[in-house]
């Protein structure tokens, strides 16, 4: 007897990455609406607010182009975030955005203080990570939340990897201290 | 206050110290009710920060983004290809576009082709170069083209017919519906452009429909492969 098993995204996905790479706009608009939330907030941590609808629109149209180049060999997730992390950090060259810093407030590294218990913790970082110095948020958001490598990092930011490991520390020290707030 | 081993334990979460530092890291936190609290709290951001679940945008972009889905895309030409006097664009004829276009699908479907038999000497290989050498003599190019693309079409569908029983009945249904759609849409442009040759949209037609049922049949063997 056959084993029913639950649909999983990645399921609906693969389904639908093959009819849009036929040109099944339906099909790609069920794959943007899947996604779309986890693009929007890569693109808010990664580029200035007013970047973020432009920045995200390009992402889904280059996909689009670029369906046809997915292989299958990795989830269409990670395939998606990889095409959206180098569109927004190219997008951040082209336009030669300034970074401001936002919160650089070195003695937020002072005190560690209570332990962090919260049942909602994925939405609390998601909030406490926009409030991050921008070095800090950068590489937390590509090593903790999309799962590069500190030497890819380096390459990407055009930064040290030995700075990207001192901004992972830092950022997760901060955030430590925002949720324990 | 933050001990003198705190600046190691993202380090060691991450498992880059080496085994002596690890091993007196290991050592303070046998020790240290602080540092082993911190390195609880840092484990717990790590392991939740990849299921963010992000937001939306400000307002809907969809119907923004499909409005563009079907412009043509901008390919910039490479330093090669211009002439020193500045950037200007090169244009190409029709014949050389639907080849051009046909050879790279042809291309991508073999490269699925050689992937799910592992056996690259058994067929034609095209390179890129031999491609730039074509393309100015674009009638031997358009029937290169047209027969890699067979081809391709000929091997993904006995992929496909030997795989398809590893697809749910929709899928299938629906790859199989939008393969005839495809077929209906080509033959109806192939017949149209034999009554007005120059129609450079139905050209442009032609090779978009052949592309994307070169794509929809790559996309469902490898999600017969991803099944497999």
């Amino acid at each position: 007897m056959q084993a029913l098993r639950a649909v999983t995204h990645a399921d609906l996905d693969r389904d639908d990455v093959a009819l849009a790479a036929a040109g099944d706009h339906d099909a790609f608009e069920r794959l943007y609406r899947r996604h779309v939330p986890r693009v929007t907030s890569l693109a808010t941590w990664l580029l200035d607010t007013g970047e973020t609808d432009d920045a995200v629109q390009e992402v889904f149209i280059r996909v689009w182009q670029k369906l046809h180049t997915f292989a299958g060999q990795s989830s269409f997730t990670t395939w998606l975030h990889r095409v959206a992390v180098n569109l927004m950090l190219r997008r951040r060259q082209r336009l030669g955005i300034a970074r401001k810093r936002h919160h650089d407030d070195e003695t937020m590294l002072g005190e560690l203080s209570a332990p962090v218990e919260r049942p909602d913790l994925r939405v609390a970082i998601e909030r406490a990570v926009a409030l991050l110095p921008n070095g800090a948020r950068e590489v937390f958001v590509l090593h903790d939340m999309e799962g590069y490598k500190h030497h890819e990092i380096a390459e990407l930011l055009e930064v040290d990897p030995g700075t990207s490991r001192s901004q992972l520390h830092r950022a997760r020290l901060l955030l430590r201290q925002q949720l324990a707030s | 206050m933050p001990h003198r081993f705190a600046d190691q334990l993202s380090a060691y979460l991450d498992d880059e110290l080496d085994l002596p530092r690890r091993r007196r890291l290991e050592a303070h936190l046998a020790e240290c009710a602080d540092c082993s609290a911190l390195l609880a709290d840092l484990r717990a951001i790590v392991a939740a920060a990849p299921g963010y679940s992000g937001r939306g945008p400000s307002r809907d972009l969809w119907s923004d983004i499909e409005r563009r889905l079907d412009e043509p895309e901008v390919v910039p030409i490479g330093p090669a290809l211009r002439p020193s006097g500045g950037p200007t664009v090169r244009r190409f004829s029709l014949p050389q576009l639907i080849a051009a276009s046909l050879v790279m699908a042809a291309l991508g479907g073999g490269a699925t082709w050689l992937v799910s038999h592992g056996k690259p000497s058994d067929r034609p290989t095209v390179q890129l170069s031999d491609l730039a050498v074509r393309v100015p003599d674009s009638t031997k190019t358009v029937a290169y083209a047209e027969s890699q693309y067979d081809s391709a079409v000929h091997d993904l569908e006995q992929l496909l017919a030997a795989g398809r029983s590893r697809l749910d009945t929709a899928t299938v249904r629906t790859v199989e519906q939008s393969l005839q759609k495809i077929d209906t849409a080509i033959a109806e442009a192939r017949a149209a452009i034999q009554r007005d040759p120059a129609n450079g949209y139905l050209s442009r037609q032609i090779a978009a429909n052949m592309r994307r049922k070169l794509n929809l049949l790559r996309a469902a063997t490898n999600a017969i492969a991803a099944r497999t």
